[in-house]
């Protein structure tokens, strides 16, 4: 068993990568010609792509299953994109609700909902305070009441008077 | 050789009715991508795995992702090409779990795996069986030392045969380097190969 670090042809360093792109037919027009003229006149480009002719294809390990396999393979994968799709169905929907759009648009939706919260909202709340005016007719409505109450009272008062005038006319008499 | 790409429009676009259907719930449509790409896609990922069993695990695994998340797939691209870029991601996660795990005992699941009609008809002598177990070894261990990206690049072109166009649009990269990738993997290949060569 040799090393790893043995020593491999060399190309040309020019035309090495050039060389690997010639074997892959990966190579356009003016560099495939240029490496096809360098090639007749040196050895060792010639030996560096008989070498890659020989160890590229060892990596290559062929498979082919047979049939019963793949026909396993169908099932299987039939049976798994069955129990998918019954997981996907419930969270598709959450998963949906969260895509890019949805969020922001969620926020706008919250936005302009807390607005007309807090602009309809500010009435009815606002509704159940007493406003300032209305303090201080809150305020004058006992003293109103005191008035009716004085103004009885001047009535008694004017009736006791009445009753005095004719009271020592009667004690007079 | 194999080609992926939107070579034939008429492909692309019955892949993306079938996207289409699937999407709007019709998992019959699915099941018929999973069809026409199943083979590719379990040869993907047999090579980076090196194992059956993986490979079907990994190729479906890949197909049950792309199911869930065909909402992410926006179209710009070819179906296949959006499929096979989350199957290479799972088959490079893959790679990094494995290789936690002991080489030794990958490699014997791989000699375990050779199918009966890849033999050949005569009995391989004890010498050509230990070369071949030796060749199965080195070749594991060397690709499996390579780093993700030249690893991806290499399977891509030299077993499937994509085109470097291809894989640049499956790996989400420029072209040229891909060709980088490429070429530092044959380069270190070739050392760890040579005395096959």
């Amino acid at each position: 068993m040799a090393q790893d670090n043995k020593a491999t042809t060399r190309a040309c360093k020019p035309f090495e990568e050039d060389l690997v792109l010639y074997y892959y037919g990966e190579l356009g027009g003016g560099e495939r010609a240029a490496v096809e003229v360098h090639l007749p006149g040196c050895q060792s480009c010639q030996l560096y792509l008989k070498e890659l002719e020989s160890i590229l294809p060892l990596t290559v390990k062929p498979d082919e299953p047979p049939q019963a396999f793949w026909d396993d393979y169908s099932r299987e994968m039939r049976r798994k994109l069955a129990e998918a799709s019954e997981r996907r169905s419930w969270w598709q929907s959450l998963a949906e609700f969260l895509r890019p759009w949805a969020i922001p648009a969620s926020a706008t939706a919250f936005v302009a909902l807390l607005a007309l919260t807090l602009t309809f909202g500010k009435r009815f709340w606002s509704s159940k305070e007493i406003p300032q005016d209305d303090v201080a007719v809150v305020e004058i409505l006992p003293m109103a009441e005191n008035l009716e109450f004085f103004k009885t009272m001047e009535v008694l008062d004017a009736m006791d008077l009445l009753e005095n005038i004719g009271g020592p006319a009667k004690g007079s008499t | 050789m194999i080609s992926f790409m939107e070579g034939s429009p008429l492909v692309k676009s019955a892949d993306e009715e079938l996207v289409s259907l699937a999407r709007s719930g019709d998992h019959k449509a699915f099941e018929e991508l999973v069809e026409r790409h199943k083979q590719k896609a379990y040869r993907i990922a047999f090579d980076f795995a090196r194992d059956r069993e993986e490979a079907k695990d990994l190729s479906q695994e890949a197909f049950l992702r792309a199911y869930t998340h065909l909402g992410n797939f926006d179209g710009r691209s070819g179906f296949y090409t959006w499929f096979y870029r989350i199957l290479v991601n799972i088959c490079l996660d893959y790679k990094r779990r494995k290789q936690r795990t002991s080489a030794e005992e990958f490699n014997e699941s791989i000699e375990h795996q050779v199918e009966p009609s890849q033999v050949s008809q005569k009995p391989p002598s004890p010498d050509q069986q230990v070369l071949a177990g030796q060749l199965s070894r080195k070749v594991s261990a060397a690709l499996a030392a390579l780093p993700p990206k030249q690893r991806t690049a290499f399977i891509l072109k030299n077993n499937q045969g994509l085109s470097i166009r291809e894989i640049a649009a499956m790996m989400q990269t420029a072209e040229g380097t891909v060709k980088v990738h490429l070429h530092r993997a044959v380069t270190a290949l070739r050392r760890s190969l040579a005395d096959f060569a």
